[in-house]
């Protein structure tokens, strides 16, 4: 295998999940030996899974994976550990009771007779640091130590496996500007010292700065291969953040009157000690449909959290039609008039094993209506669950239907019809569309504008760009838990635009933010 | 998917287990027995029909067994919806048990009343109890398993200690009470020597009750949502600790009044010294039924017919009767493992939604975009 | 009344009987905590020492030695250990579930295998003699020393071996891979996955640990503690060892401790039952309410410490 270039070769890889989502679709991906070669692209534009097939996690429907000039078949990752490959999850993939040593050599542990040496694991453990300069305290506790210091074991980990390719997925993500330095310095050494890094990101910064080539994918294809010192920031975010197709969706101006939903200086810190909200301030007001775009990982999922009480915020506070409604019970929050399409409709939205009636009514079920003293009134609900399912054409037998069997985006046209028909005041719509069908994706969206011109205000966040773009009538970009840009009036606005605030190349003025807050 | 394929599934698949298990059953009567083929017939014919009659007296039997078990299966079947695996209704059958005795003893109106008054009581004391674990889960997070089981030994030695050294009857050899008011007796349903009391309706009466508040009542339809998906009730506004706590609540008060019809109608004085196993049997029968109301009482029945063939069986054949456990164990086993013929259902699936999407693209045009 | 009780607590025969009395359930709590250290909570322990006990008695009166019984004990306990396993893992029936099944079987299940292999109803008292039994050591030494010698010389082999068992346990737990696997695995199981330790793997090996020490508690219930098997041996011992783990954190030192806790208290009860005025029953209750408090002071102090770290954050 001696000098071939290439040690990964990815050919005419396509994958297509269960479900039926293609998040590959004959993708080529080539890394050189010895590179730091950055695989970009938003949220699922495909290449967290390309990666987890290069780890054995999961296998391609189409395609073949070289590595090292020989075709391999990467059925789990112990194979894909036999390769050579290593990878650095963005969530840590360590046992937080057991020690640096010990999570190092997990698997594999050294043994003196029937007993694990401990003191041969401190020593190999100190023997990687210092070989790849990765200062860790062999002996504490994972629970224990910072952030980056869990990073570094986690680089030590494949090391010691072997691997001469290191898959690092969102590294910077979880770590603070200086620990990001010092990560950047470590990996330009194992660099220097010939191993090959595929470096998953999508900040344009970073990536400028240690990296030789790149990869750039959107929606599950791949954008093509470039030399780093030969393309501008601009070029990189025009490419990761283009629209594919361009749906239009017809609406009236929107005439915005009170305000509805008042955000205010809203601070969140979380457990891994980012600061995920920073002094966070908008308002969202009737008859207006404000978007929130940004690259995922911004705020966007903490912000939704806070505003129906899924998590409690450090401060500031959040108001609707002028009652404050942190730390209320959901109930109370959807008796003002508040509805939310969650992010993830499994976690959330539905009762898997439910019937399709059962979802429908999770909100409503004890209203008046619903009841005839201490009995269900079934017909008034078979008779709402018949109505939704029509007026939002949800394709199923009957009511009577288990709603997990049903597709994607027929659930999620359940909880849209759960959620839109309550008359609500105020709609969070977050990811409404993600990883539906066109069909129901352009239902969900007209129906989302219509409800807005009636009245309602909506705040919709979402990583689609054409969606937030097209649905929005002013628009917001998140950007390290704040508020990057807001444009009142998305027509002017286009993705080159959009790409350098989502990405942070620019920022706006704190004064031309502040418009957003309406007071 | 296809709900009546569906159906169809777990029909053959509950066919599968009680097939395994009779296997199993059908080995160890040919080990045991020097006349193996009379002893499954005793086993699995008997308790219907005897010398080439139906035999009502066996039936009887068999009803008066399904009384305790389908309270205790109706109790954890609703507890069991909350995804609580609350084990305390084996503690709430012996104490239902014992203060209904009481009541039937010392608060006797000399009514008819005296019964519905024993078993309220007794229900509601049991209602008390399993408020306890409960609580402590849904306050504290303490595992409602452990807390449970703890409090069925609490239970047991705490009446034990009353039974011994409070209301026993001096005057007889074994420890028990005094025998309760004639109108603490739950009558016998049918003439004759049986078992069958009119708690046998009562139990009915309540499997149609729990059905309802199950799958017709808002508080039931709360309780079933947190089971499949807690984020989801929380998410939609349910108050879901307080339905948690409910949900064992009621599991409490079922089983206790299951200890009390026991006792009230099978015997004159409280005389149990040791769990009853009740409880044990109503979790068994409760994944029979797939923790659906309505089936509890055909579930009860099979467990009660199982026990009564081994019982024949045992009488008139070399088979010891507590073969049946090891029968209801691996039908048990087979009935509550996910993956049990997994792959037959995994085709039923495909097939399903083969045909779904045949109909789809025939009915509306194809949802994909375009090559970009 | 009080004096009294206090006069017995002070008796040797007292501290004697309370680690006789101990050893069966540190047997199966410490069986309770290598399984839940790997993950898996096995509530099959009551049915499980059970049947060993059986098979410890068959096996030990079949061959004449009580080592071979004891052997075979802990065979069937692997087995039995294992079927729940993969009823769990295999066939994903929920594990508390498959516990319950092999509790169910086990109550009328031995009466019938009992009645299949020897012709016996109930109780094995007409197959055991005393050259079969677990014998008991007397310690040169320590057996001379007044006091101490009545109290720790004189047990039963497993008893010694109970206690031994924590430190093993700690050790295997602590200082071996398989130990640092199963943590591993217990604790996040995808990390282990992700550095190519198989889950289920280490999960059966866990479940079979928890079979070999269930194995001795039944063997020691039927060969030593009872001179007999019979139905009611186990009595609940398999449920409070699940509550001795709990209360003692899952950790093999603070699970003998609260094992001995409730050693003291049924130790006590055999005691004072024939003290005047003194509730046996009452006292036997006591060791599951102490169970119960455990639990809540345990479950409190996480809560509160969860609190603690979410404010230090902020």
């Amino acid at each position: 295998m001696g000098n071939n270039e290439y040690v990964v070769q990815m050919q005419g890889i396509t994958k297509v999940y269960p479900n039926g989502v293609a998040a590959n679709q004959g993708v080529d991906f080539h890394v050189k030996r010895g590179e730091i070669h950055a695989l970009m692209g938003e949220n699922g534009a495909g290449k967290s899974t390309l990666m987890k097939m290069l780890f054995g996690l999961e296998q391609p429907t189409e395609g073949e994976i070289i590595v090292n000039g020989e075709v391999v078949s990467l059925t789990s990752p112990t194979v894909a550990i036999s390769k050579g490959i290593g990878m650095v999850h963005q969530h840590f993939m360590l046992v937080p009771s057991l020690t640096v040593a010990e999570n190092m050599v997990l698997g594999m542990e050294p043994k003196k007779g029937v007993f694990i040496d401990y003191k041969k694991a401190v020593q190999i453990t100190e023997e990687y640091a210092k070989k790849y300069n990765l200062h860790v305290d062999p002996n504490a506790k994972i629970i224990d130590i910072p952030v980056g210091m869990k990073q570094k074991v986690e680089i030590l980990k494949a090391l010691v496996r072997g691997a001469k390719i290191l898959i690092l997925d969102e590294p910077t993500a979880v770590l603070t500007t200086q620990e990001t330095a010092e990560l950047f310095k470590e990996l330009v050494s194992l660099k220097e010292q010939g191993y090959t890094i595929i470096f998953i990101s999508h900040k344009l910064k970073e990536i400028k700065q240690i990296t030789d080539r790149l990869t750039i994918m959107r929606g599950g294809k791949s954008m093509g291969v470039y030399e780093t010192a030969g393309i501008t920031e601009q070029d990189i975010s025009r490419l990761m953040v283009g629209r594919d197709v361009i749906l239009t969706v017809e609406k009236e101006k929107a005439q915005p009157t009170d305000v509805v939903l008042k955000v205010r200086d809203l601070e969140y810190t979380d457990s891994w000690n980012r600061k995920m909200l920073d002094k966070l301030s908008f308002s969202v007001r009737k008859g207006e449909i404000l978007g929130i775009a940004g690259v995922e990982g911004n705020g966007q999922r903490e912000l939704v959290e806070m505003l129906f009480h899924l998590n409690t915020p450090d401060a500031g506070s959040v108001t609707v039609n002028g009652k404050n409604i942190l730390g209320m019970p959901q109930r109370k929050i959807r008796e003002l008039g508040v509805s939310l399409i969650p992010e993830d409709r499994m976690v959330y939205g539905i009762a898997a094993s439910g019937t399709i009636e059962e979802n429908m009514i999770s909100d409503r079920f004890d209203k008046k209506k619903f009841n005839k003293g201490m009995l269900f009134n079934m017909n008034a609900i078979h008779k709402e669950s018949n109505e939704l399912i029509a007026d939002y054409k949800v394709l199923c037998k009957s009511y009577k239907q288990e709603i997990g069997m049903l597709s994607g985006g027929n659930i999620q046209k359940v909880v849209v019809a759960r959620e839109f028909s309550s008359d609500p005041k105020l709609i969070i719509a977050d990811q409404p569309t993600r990883g539906i069908d066109v069909g129901a994706t352009e239902f969900i969206r007209k129906k989302l504008v219509e409800l807005s011109r009636e009245g309602a205000a909506v705040l919709l966040v979402s990583a689609d760009l054409n969606e937030v773009m097209e649905l929005s009538d002013s628009l917001v970009v998140f950007y390290n838990g704040n508020i990057a840009a807001y444009f009142e009036d998305t027509s002017v606005l286009n993705d080159e635009i959009m790409g350098e605030y989502m990405l942070g190349l620019k920022r706006q003025s704190d004064e031309e933010i502040r418009r957003v807050c309406h007071e | 998917m296809n709900n009546r394929r569906m159906f169809m599934f777990e029909i053959i698949r509950g066919a599968a287990a009680i097939l395994v298990a009779l296997i199993v059953a059908m080995v160890f009567i040919f080990i045991c027995s020097d006349k193996p083929f009379e002893a499954l017939r005793y086993m699995l014919v008997a308790p219907l029909i005897t010398n080439g009659s139906i035999s009502m007296n066996s039936i009887y039997t068999i009803l008066a067994a399904m009384t305790p078990i389908i309270f205790t299966g109706l109790a954890v079947c609703v507890m069991f919806s909350s995804n609580q695996f609350n084990l305390g209704g084996e503690g709430c059958v012996m104490l239902g048990g014992f203060v209904a005795a009481l009541v039937g003893i010392y608060w006797s109106t000399g009514t008819y009343l005296d019964i519905v008054i024993a078993v309220l009581v007794a229900s509601a004391a049991c209602a008390a109890v399993l408020y306890i674990p409960a609580v402590l889960k849904v306050k504290l997070g303490a595992s409602e398993m452990v807390s449970s089981l703890m409090m069925n030994y609490i239970i047991m030695y705490v009446v034990l200690h009353f039974l011994n050294h409070v209301f026993a009857d001096g005057s007889k050899g074994s420890v028990q009470t005094f025998p309760f008011a004639a109108t603490a007796k739950i009558p016998q349903l049918v003439a004759g020597g049986s078992k069958l009391t009119w708690g046998f309706l009562i139990a009915l009466l309540f499997t149609l009750l729990v059905a309802l508040f199950m799958y017709r009542m808002r508080w039931g339809y709360s309780i079933r949502m947190i089971g499949i998906n807690e984020n989801f009730a929380k998410y939609s506004g349910m108050k879901v600790g307080a339905v948690i706590i409910l949900s064992q609540v009621i599991g409490g008060f079922l089983s206790g009044m299951g200890g009390a019809i026991e006792v009230l109608g099978r015997y004159e004085t409280f005389l149990w010294r040791d769990l009853p196993g009740h409880g044990w049997t109503g979790i068994t029968v409760a994944i029979l039924a797939k923790n659906n109301p309505i089936f509890i009482p055909v579930a009860a029945f099979f467990i009660s017919y199982l026990n009564r063939g081994c019982t024949l069986m045992a009488t008139y054949c070399d088979v010891p009767s507590e073969m049946v456990d090891i029968i209801q164990a691996v039908i048990f086993l087979f009935f509550a493992a996910e993956k049990f013929l997994a792959k037959y259902r995994q085709k039923l699936v495909v097939a399903g939604a083969k045909e779904e999407i045949a109909q789809k693209t025939a009915s509306t045009p194809k949802a994909e975009g375009g090559e970009a | 009344m009080f004096e009294q009780i206090i006069t017995m607590v002070f008796q040797t025969d007292f501290a004697f009987s309370i680690f006789r009395i101990t050893a069966p359930i540190l047997f199966a709590a410490l069986a309770a905590v290598v399984a839940e250290k790997a993950g898996v909570v096995n509530i099959g322990l009551e049915g499980i020492m059970l049947i060993c006990g059986l098979f410890g008695t068959l096996f030990s009166f079949w061959t004449q030695s009580w080592f071979i019984g004891v052997l075979g004990a802990i065979v069937v306990g692997i087995l039995l250990a294992l079927m729940i396993g993969f009823f769990a893992l295999k066939l994903h029936t929920d594990i508390i579930l498959a516990g319950i099944a092999v509790n169910t079987m086990s109550a009328g299940g031995t009466i019938f295998l009992l009645y299949l292999f020897t012709g016996e109803r109930g109780n094995t008292a007409s197959l055991t003699s005393s050259n079969i039994l677990i014998p008991t050591i007397k310690i040169p030494g320590l057996h001379q020393i007044p006091i101490l010698g009545d109290i720790f010389s004189g047990h039963a082999v497993l008893t010694y071996v109970a206690f031994l068992l924590v430190f093993l346990i700690w050790v295997l737990l602590y200082k071996t891979s398989i130990g640092l696997q199963i943590r591993a695995v217990g604790e996040n199981a995808h990390a282990a996955e992700s550095v190519g330790v198989s889950v289920i793997k280490i999960q059966y090996i866990a479940l079979a640990i928890s079979g070999i020490l269930c194995g001795m508690g039944g063997a020691f219930m039927s060969m030593y503690y009872s001179q007999s098997w019979n139905t009611g041996l186990v009595a609940g011992r398999g449920f409070i060892a699940l509550a001795a783990q709990a209360m003692g954190r899952g950790e093999p030192v603070g699970t003998m401790f609260s094992s001995l806790l409730f050693g003291f208290a049924q130790a006590l009860r055999t005691k004072v039952s024939g003290v005047q005025g003194v509730s046996s029953n009452l006292i036997s209750a006591m060791p599951y309410l102490v169970t119960i408090i455990g639990l809540v002071l345990y479950a409190a102090s996480t809560m509160k410490k969860v609190k603690k770290i979410k404010n230090k954050d902020k």
